[in-house]
């Protein structure tokens, strides 16, 4: 049989497709008439899951490579300090740009993090609906699609409605995501690998965070439109509540550790129970689980996800306080929300998961940064599980949910955590 | 008291088990079609684009008749001149030879993929006429939609060009089945 008679024939015997190497039978047929029965004997499966422990053996590698980083920092640092000197720098001139070389490195965090994040969450919903997402940009699973729709936004008119109030359209994107930056300050990264070690670390978290509000509002005041005014209202009304058993969900933990340094109290969760159990806040019993679970609850409803995504809801309010903004204040927008995102993961990290401690003794050749960043990045992986699975809360109902749920446990929890150190001590 | 707490757990339960649902989908595999790169073979008896030929028609006019849209128009070729009869011999049998078919053309913009060409042509053993699995079939223009096959045309027969209107041979029509089925 030539080729050409093989590709016209009608199958009515098995034919050998010589592309694929595969047997073509008569009755066979591909998706969607057939189903998958077993996912191993598909190749691109095999190989996916290969890649997946590829990448996650090599970055194990790497960071065992890598190493603590404060310890790879200090001799540069005191190399540079030298160099300074001898060039007869004066020594505060040299700190100011140590200073602002740091600041830069965290600027970098939220905007790399929204980078990462943003073309997680598409691979991951694509492949909670069965789809593949991105695939072309970047080659690799279109790992350059953030970077390409980057560019996009940027190249985008900027769009100001006739009749917003100018000043303040183009405030509120400012406000939103300044906070969302300056909040990193006292969040650690990993041990001593921190911008500013403040002793009320907790503290100073949740009221630069509370700031984005006023620009969700001035976004939805400012647009003169009915439906992003509706959106930034609500979502100041969600966010003032749920910052109520956000904040509470963490007194026990403060209590418990009795600081409010955020990275000490990430180290006081060193060792184990037995050896086997680390003594993390989340495995205190009841108080822990609760307080994890009510922040976890609170964190994303703090940063306006599904399904508590009231503020934004598409089917009600178009985009919310998004609607009319275009370009890189829409980006600005989304930023934040992810460095809102980001932040309340290594929050939950340090908090209740101990921060840059191994789960298990034996684990320790890993560093401490390393430790921290796959608790944030599971912890992640969490929003973006729940944003992909769960409907929407209806306005009253979430407000239901936070007022006649949430608070009550997490203050019913604040008292077992009274009685668990009474009981302890 | 005992009500609301027994919906609280209800509630955390079903809770995870929409979570469960989502997880095992995740790592189940796909069904995204990477189209151009990836392309899915229809089942046996998808009827996709016609193929002709023009060896083994003998120009009947069976699918003409078929053809509920009427897209289909042949015309038969001239027989062959009988040789003249040679003194004391009975005369040669007029025995056509060759192909049967003049031209033969197919308006797609007219066919509605129905089957009934195919299943009125009457050559044995090979129909003359058939729908091929291929279903990648682009036109600009109605006259673009006109198949004509001549004598010694392939199977895809020929198409006026967008460009210039001339007949020609139909080009990159893809074969489906040499395409890489997904994986």
């Amino acid at each position: 049989m030539t080729t050409e008679e093989t590709i016209l024939t009608k199958i009515s015997e098995p034919v050998f497709n010589h592309a694929n190497g595969r047997l073509l039978m008569p009755e066979e047929r591909y998706w969607p008439s057939r189903k998958w029965k077993s996912p191993w004997s598909l190749p691109a499966y095999r190989s996916g899951a290969a890649l997946l422990a590829g990448i996650l053996s090599g970055a194990v590698l790497a960071a065992w490579l890598i190493g603590e980083i404060p310890l790879r920092l200090a001799p540069l640092y005191s190399l540079a300090e030298q160099y300074a000197l001898s060039y007869g720098v004066p020594l505060f001139l040299f700190h100011l740009a140590w200073t602002v070389i740091k600041a830069a490195l965290l600027l970098a965090v939220p905007l790399v993090n929204a980078l990462f994040a943003v073309w997680w969450e598409r691979k991951v919903s694509a492949h909670i609906q069965s789809r593949l997402g991105p695939m072309y940009v970047g080659r690799f699973q279109g790992c350059l699609q953030t970077v390409a729709d980057g560019l996009k936004l940027f190249l985008k008119e900027d769009i100001v409605p006739d009749c917003a109030d100018k000043l303040v359209h183009l405030l509120a994107p400012v406000v939103v995501v300044i906070p969302a930056i300056l909040v990193f300050a006292p969040v650690p990264f990993g041990r001593e690998l921190i911008y500013a070690d403040l002793d009320i670390g907790t503290v100073y978290v949740f009221a630069v965070g509370g700031v984005s509000v006023m620009g969700i509002i001035m976004a939805g005041w400012a647009s003169g439109n009915k439906f992003s005014l509706l959106g930034g209202l609500r979502s100041a009304a969600q966010l003032v509540s749920y910052e109520l058993p956000r904040t509470f969900a963490v007194i026990p933990i403060i209590m418990l550790a009795g600081t409010l340094n955020i990275s000490a109290i990430a180290g006081l969760q060193a060792g184990y129970w037995g050896g086997i159990l680390p003594r993390w806040f989340i495995f205190y019993p009841v108080v822990g689980q609760v307080a994890f679970i009510v922040f976890l609850i609170a964190s994303v409803a703090e940063t306006n996800r599904v399904p508590f995504d009231i503020p934004e809801a598409e089917s009600e309010l178009v985009a919310g306080f998004n609607t009319e903004y275009s370009g890189m204040k829409f980006a600005l927008f989304f930023l934040s929300e992810f460095a809102y995102v980001l932040l309340s993961c290594l929050l939950m990290a340090a908090f209740f998961f101990g921060g840059g401690e191994p789960p298990l003794p034996f684990l320790g050749f890993l560093p401490s940064w390393a430790w921290f960043l796959a608790k944030t990045l599971t912890l992640m992986f969490c929003f973006l599980w729940f944003r992909w699975t769960f409907p929407r809360f209806r306005v009253d109902r979430l407000m239901d949910f936070n007022w006649k749920f949430l608070l009550p446990v997490s203050l019913l929890n604040i008292a077992a955590a009274g009685l668990l150190i009474w009981l302890i001590s | 008291m005992k009500n609301y707490l027994s919906f609280v757990a209800e509630a955390f339960v079903n809770t995870l088990k929409g979570l469960w649902v989502t997880l095992k989908v995740m790592f189940l595999p796909t069904i995204t079609v990477q189209y151009p790169t990836e392309k899915m073979v229809p089942y046996p008896r998808f009827r996709g684009m016609l193929a002709y030929d023009a060896e083994a028609c003998i120009a009947c006019g069976m699918c003409v008749r078929a053809c509920p849209s009427k897209c289909i128009a042949l015309a038969k070729a001239a027989p062959a001149p009988v040789p003249a009869a040679v003194e004391g011999q009975p005369p040669a049998p007029a025995v056509r030879s060759g192909p049967k078919i003049e031209w033969y053309t197919i308006d797609y913009g007219r066919c509605n993929f129905c089957g009934l060409c195919e299943e009125s042509c009457p050559t044995k053993p090979v129909k003359a006429l058939w729908h091929s699995l291929d279903y990648e079939a682009v036109f600009s223009t109605r006259e673009e939609m006109t198949r004509r096959w001549k004598r010694g045309d392939t199977l895809w027969g020929t198409a006026r060009g967008s460009a210039d209107g001339q007949f020609a041979p139909v080009a990159d029509q893809i074969h489906i089945q040499d395409v890489p089925v997904r994986k």
